[in-house]
């Protein structure tokens, strides 16, 4: 059984992945985490420490028999007994697989949104809005997983459980407020139960789930800017400034071990730098620019009378070469039951979309009454394809039938017509109105 | 059937020496004649006294509010799960399926023993019941698959099958 130190400083989640595993298997771990076994900030940097641990950083291990480690998912790995790390192939790989999904699709969103809140990083609001965005996906394919399982892997606590509930407890106990984490009452319930088993609480101690989303705190990042950044004369000036070190402590750190407050080390440059950088590349990013303005247009779409203002509009600024209109159908229409649950299917495809949301525009109808209807929609994209096989937003593009309307036709012009403003004769469709709802 | 339940829970409790048990009455009460006392009588005191014989007196619950969740279920189990005739059982599943909307175990975070009578208990309406039902159903089917994989707990009863994959997402 592996007996050894772990380096960190206290309160650090990574660390906790290490010492709850330890509970588990009844690895005996001392914790070094405060002066005079371990200062943060000068234990890691002495030689001794360099020697065995050339990052500097914690949580770091060393076992009583001299080895030595480093990265929080391998030391918890060592710490396990077969229970946790899966006693199977499968289930190791599995365990592996939500390790590594807490590292790369938990982590990033929640340092954006949650960092700001406790002082340590700027606020970006896009960024943070994103961020959520990430989350809320992370969160939904946790609560699939869960509603079927208890647990993670298998029928018992394990590895992945350990480590993706560690890497949730700032978004639990900062920002997931009642109303933001209502909607994934598996994962709420498996985060309650692990982290109320008497392994976690020992290492844990209580944890109180977030009662009120945190906001920025402007004043506790203040206090906390190193001195380098002292007389910032313009909002803009610091982000510039730091941009070359930032680059060149990416390349060397891709994943900073540190994410607690501890103003004597500049740690969260780099969690900065990977947050600021852009998730998914925008992939109309290659189509000269258009005349055409959609935010302009939806504004007028809202706001102004649709066949007076907002379709006349639309006609006199729109630019076929960087735009273009179509029109889909659902391909099940006999399939459709109860109206609302249509238009449920509607709005859901809305949602899903919503990252395309500054290159389309959409109105898509629900025709007919229940257990007798039929969905279909014009749409204008970005650009002369369509955009879901172009990008990974695929989710319900192929339960319809899409067809590319030529702008000039007098066919275009009457649907434009008639879905825009939601009335007309829908001669193509045979079936009444009932209800429209619009992506915008 | 509660006699063959209480060896399963002296075998989970690893108690070393199996008691004899007989039975009273027309719904067949158990009993445990005991040497030094008055006799036990019914299913849960006599599972209430063998856990606090194998001194595993954390099956009971660990905080006056999870005892009393205990004793609840425990109570439920005999009320509503000995003799229920058809048109209870989806009352039974529906008001479970509530409960474990929001829980992984019977009573707070831990498995006690309301877990493994609720498990006994409720074995023969979820053997019975389709694949589409246990989908219906989902929270009472993970909470029963999670148990009935609880090392130990099983014993005389045939595993039920539980598809992790829904098959008929659609509903609900």
């Amino acid at each position: 059984m592996a007996a050894g130190t772990l380096y960190t400083y206290p309160e650090n989640w990574r660390a906790f992945k290490a010492q709850i595993a330890a509970q588990y298997s009844g690895a005996a771990l001392k914790v070094a985490s405060t002066t005079p076994a371990f200062t943060f900030g000068q234990t890691n940097r002495t030689p001794a420490f360099l020697q065995n641990f050339p990052l500097g950083k914690v949580p770091a291990y060393q076992g009583d028999d001299g080895f030595c480690l480093f990265e929080s998912n391998a030391i918890a790995h060592y710490l396990s007994n077969e229970a946790l790390r899966g006693a199977t192939p499968q289930a190791a790989a599995q365990v592996l697989q939500w390790v590594s999904f807490a590292d790369s699709e938990i982590i990033p969103p929640a340092s954006t949104w949650v960092f700001p809140t406790l002082g340590i990083m700027q606020f970006n609001k896009q960024a943070t809005e994103q961020a959520k965005e990430d989350v809320k996906r992370a969160l939904t394919v946790l609560n699939q997983h869960l509603n079927t399982r208890t647990f993670l892997v298998g029928e018992r606590i394990s590895l992945a459980d350990i480590t993706v509930v560690c890497s949730m407890l700032w978004l639990y106990k900062q920002v997931l407020e009642p109303s933001f984490r209502q909607p994934y009452n598996n994962v709420n319930r498996w985060f309650i139960t692990c982290i109320n088993q008497p392994q976690f609480k020992v290492v844990l101690g209580e944890v109180k789930l977030c009662e009120k989303m945190a906001q920025f705190d402007a004043k506790k990042f203040a206090e906390m800017q190193p001195k380098k950044e002292a007389a910032p004369k313009k909002e803009k000036a610091p982000k510039e400034a730091a941009k070359p070190q930032e680059k060149k402590e990416k390349k060397k750190e891709e994943k900073k071990e540190e994410k607690k407050p501890a103003p004597e080390e500049d740690m969260d440059d780099c969690d900065a730098a990977l947050a600021a950088e852009p998730k998914s590349k925008d992939p109309f990013a290659h189509l000269p620019k258009s005349t055409f303005v959609m935010i302009e247009f939806k504004r007028k779409y809202s706001n102004e009378d649709t066949l007076a203002v907002a379709i006349p509009h639309f006609w006199d600024n729109f630019d076929k070469e960087g735009y273009s209109i179509w029109y889909s159908q659902y391909k099940y229409s006999d399939e459709l039951t109860l109206t609302f649950k249509s238009c449920n299917l509607i709005t859901g495809m809305f949602q899903r979309l919503d990252k395309l949301r500054k290159n389309a525009f959409a109105s898509v109808i629900l025709f007919g009454t229940d257990n007798n209807s039929s969905i279909s929609g014009i749409w204008v994209f970005r650009g002369q394809e369509l955009a879901f096989p172009v990008t990974d937003w695929q989710i319900d593009y192929e339960s319809y039938d899409w067809r590319k309307l030529d702008s000039d036709s007098e066919e275009c012009k009457t649907m434009v017509k008639e879905y825009f403003a939601w009335e007309g004769d829908f001669k193509h469709v045979g079936k009444a109105f009932n209800q429209g709802k619009i992506f915008k | 059937m509660a006699l063959r339940e209480l060896s399963s829970l002296e075998k989970f409790l690893e108690l070393k020496k199996p008691n004899k048990y007989s039975t009273q009455g027309d719904k067949k009460v158990p009993v445990l004649q005991s040497s030094d006392g008055p006799p036990l009588v019914g299913l849960i005191t006599i599972a209430c006294n063998l856990v606090k014989e194998a001194k595993r007196s954390e099956l009971l619950g660990d905080s006056a509010e999870s005892r009393a969740v205990v004793q609840q279920w425990l109570e439920y189990r005999v009320t509503k799960l000995n003799n229920y005739n058809k048109d209870d059982i989806r009352t039974i599943l529906k008001d479970l399926n509530l409960y474990l909307q929001d829980k992984t175990f019977m009573a707070e975070n831990q498995f006690t023993l309301a877990d493994i009578l609720m498990y006994y208990g409720i074995h023969p309406i979820i053997l019975d019941l389709a694949m589409q039902e246990k989908e219906q159903f989902m929270n009472v089917t993970r909470w029963f698959d999670h148990i009935q994989h609880y090392p130990g707990v099983r014993r005389h009863l045939p595993p039920v099958v539980v598809l992790k994959n829904r098959i008929y997402p659609s509903r609900h």
